[in-house]
């Protein structure tokens, strides 16, 4: 196939004024500037409305008395595809099972939120949460402490009134 | 049944519609299971008696007034069994409500979970929700003794660690507490099951979480585990197990079922005496050079240089140290290479030995032998003669001053000075960890263990058993076999080395009579014994006698 060329017929330079498309601009941005109904979000003064069911960094429930209420059941670990969760379980001094160790690394992690899905106990649950900046990378492994702490929201997975969306 | 030479009777019956002909005795339920049924089960147990007390096996017999607990009845001739029936189902369904009324259902921490019966008979054919408001009883665990934990909470009273205790072990420790809701299983006041030598196998038969190891507590989930046929490597005895593994190591051992060995069970021993196979610090490539000048290198290196240095002093005085934690066909290519490269004088292993047996009174097969490592009996038929004493040490005598050609496989000579082999004309030392005696080893080749790879044991009733490769081997070690067969093959020019399992047992069955007419693929997961076992096994133990 030939290649042809488009020619544009423009005006010659010296012969035209751009003072039209100018004012049609700044009446435009003086528009904007009084008319309040803009999409720009003032964060961080203003925090953004998470979904219900916005998956972020984890959180790990705990009893009155401060343990975790994880029962190291090896469940999340499992299910996890990112293979993010390091769990070894063991027996407190009450004779309770518990998680000895309880490591998720969040880089690796891909919010899918089948951790919280599959666990048996409502013990781990991911966040409705995004602000997760650190000043090294080797503080995004969350270990048990660091996930017993965190206080924001949790996700729903689904709405108690109707577990089965019917 | 008498075993009279007459053809055993049978009995043609028909279960959930298929035509099932049985040896007369048989009972409904394992009819059923050798027509693929699985009718539920708790207290009734292949290994032990029946007393029919869980009625979960319930089943209809057409002309039978009520449901038969198919455990114990017996098949009759043209009898008409239905396992699935509507009113069977029913009934088994209200006795699984029956078993969850007190149940704590803990199983995300219960050991048992992934493996319960209770768990899995349920999902299959118990309700869906529980209709149960009141609180349920709580026992507690108590602190069995030995490696036994009981959660009484989980129990379902099917009696059948009562029953091992006293009908198998011949030692009758356990025994049902109090009745109704309230019974549980205790010992008799404080005397546990401390030394008794066959209780883990209560933890085994259990059903469900009431018994559980406290070794195995919180170390890993049932579910999570990979179940690898296997032989145990405790002592000569071989029972059948499978290695239960995770993240690439050991992580228990459960018997599995040859009445021709084990039955259904093994000792205590045996299921702790797994550790050395999980030992880190394992010799990961091939090294060559003594002392300060060794250096790791690869295998085409290694074994061109072993070869080139076995061409120089072909025919000299070969000494060889084996090792019975090492299967038939690595000691069989030890000793292949050995006459490959010179005039064999001695053939050696060491090996502990306990002081007495241990039998289990209600399975007379099952012995906890004296020797204790897996192939005595199969390094004694390839000819290599017991040295040292019953811990497994001394002996050797001369070999320190040995001028000649010194082969060490999986012999770790702990108890020997960093001298060991310093005169040898050439010391190749083949093992899992480095030791210091081999220090004057001229090649020190890493080699797996009997879970990193296939083979076969000699037990000691001459019955010839495989087992199948567990875990992924170490860096590059390689099997024994391999490796030696590899270099006997270059050295005698005898054409190309075996290079799978199936093909070393064919070089060891045609070059040692004693293994003859054995086929690696008949001998299946099962084993088979040596075509003249007892003839075999008496020439080993009069070689072992000290």
């Amino acid at each position: 196939m030939a290649i042809s060329v488009k020619v544009m017929k423009r005006p010659e330079a010296g012969r035209t004024s751009y003072m039209r498309a100018t004012l049609k601009g700044m009446s435009l941005t003086l528009k904007h500037m009084v008319r309040p109904d803009s999409v720009t979000l003032e964060y961080p003064e203003e925090q953004p409305a998470l979904h219900p069911r916005w998956r972020g960094t984890h959180r790990m429930e705990v009893h009155a008395d401060g343990r975790p209420k994880c029962v190291a059941c090896g469940l999340c670990p499992t299910v996890c595809p990112a293979n993010c969760i390091r769990l070894v379980g063991g027996e407190d001094d009450q004779g309770n099972r518990y998680p000895i160790v309880y490591e998720i690394d969040e880089f690796r992690c891909i919010f899918c939120g089948m951790c919280q899905e599959v666990c048996p106990v409502e013990a781990i649950h991911v966040g409705r949460h995004f602000e997760n900046a650190e000043y090294t990378r080797d503080r995004f492994v969350y270990d048990l402490d660091r996930l017993m702490e965190q206080d924001h929201a949790t996700t729903l997975l689904w709405d108690p009134s109707d577990p089965r969306s019917e | 049944m008498p075993d009279n030479g007459r053809k055993p009777e049978t009995v043609a019956l028909t279960i959930d519609g298929r035509e099932v002909v049985v040896p007369k005795g048989t009972s409904l339920l394992q009819a059923a299971a050798g027509a693929g049924i699985e009718v539920p089960h708790y207290c009734y147990h292949p290994g032990l008696s029946a007393p029919a007390q869980c009625r979960v096996c319930l089943v209809e017999v057409e002309g039978a007034p009520k449901l038969q607990p198919s455990c114990v009845t017996v098949a009759q001739d043209g009898q008409v069994v239905r396992t699935d029936s509507d009113e069977a189902l029913e009934m088994r369904k209200g006795v699984f409500e029956f078993y969850l009324v007190n149940h704590p259902l803990d199983c995300p921490i219960c050991d048992m979970s992934g493996e319960c019966k209770l768990q899995d008979y349920v999902f299959a054919e118990g309700r869906e929700h529980g209709r149960a408001h009141e609180p349920k009883r709580v026992f507690g665990r108590d602190d069995f003794g030995g490696d036994v934990l009981y959660y009484g909470d989980r129990c379902v009273m099917c009696t059948r660690c009562v029953r091992f205790m006293e009908e198998v072990a011949g030692d009758p420790r356990l025994t049902v507490v109090e009745r109704g809701s309230r019974a549980v299983i205790d010992t008799f006041f404080d005397q546990g099951l401390e030394g008794a030598s066959f209780a883990g196998n209560v933890v085994d038969i259990c059903p469900v979480g009431a018994l559980v190891s406290k070794e195995f507590l919180h170390k890993a989930r049932a579910w999570d585990l990979d179940h690898t046929p296997s032989v145990c490597a405790g002592c000569s005895q071989g029972c059948n197990v499978e290695l239960h593994t995770r993240d690439n190591l050991v992580q228990r051992l459960k018997p599995r079922e040859n009445q021709e060995v084990n039955g259904h069970w093994m000792c205590d021993y045996g299921r702790e005496s797994y550790e050395w196979i999980n030992r880190p610090g394992r010799l990961e490539s091939p090294q060559a050079g003594r002392g300060s000048r060794r250096k790791p290198t690869d295998w085409r290196d290694v074994l061109g240089r072993l070869h080139a240095r076995l061409q120089e002093l072909r025919g000299a005085e070969v000494i060889v140290i084996g090792s019975p934690l090492w299967p038939n066909e690595g000691l069989a290519a030890l000793d292949a290479l050995a006459q490959a490269a010179g005039q064999v004088s001695r053939r050696v292993f060491r090996s502990p030995r306990a002081q007495d047996e241990d039998p289990l009174p209600g399975f007379p097969l099952l012995i906890r032998r004296r020797d204790l490592a897996p192939n005595v009996d199969g390094a004694g038929l390839l000819g290599f003669d017991r040295d040292g004493s019953d811990v497994g040490e001394g002996g050797l005598d001369g070999v320190a001053a040995h001028d000649g050609i010194l082969l060490v496989l999986g012999d770790e000579l702990r108890d020997q000075s960093e001298e060991f082999g310093a005169s040898a004309a050439l010391f190749v030392y083949l093992g899992t960890h480095d030791s210091p005696a081999a220090a004057n080893a001229d090649f020190v080749l890493p080699v797996t263990n009997f879970a990193e790879q296939e083979g076969t044991f000699v037990n000691a009733q001459g019955r010839v058993q495989r087992f199948q490769q567990a875990l992924r081997p170490p860096g590059t070690a390689r099997p024994a076999w391999l490796v030696l067969g590899a270099l006997a093959a270059a050295l005698a020019g005898n054409g190309p080395p075996p290079s799978r399992a199936d093909g070393a047992f064919a070089a060891l069955v045609a070059a040692h009579p004693a293994f003859a007419g054995l086929d690696y693929d008949v001998l299946g997961v099962a084993g088979a014994p040596l075509a003249d076992a007892g003839a075999a096994t008496a020439a080993a133990a009069g070689q072992r006698a000290p």
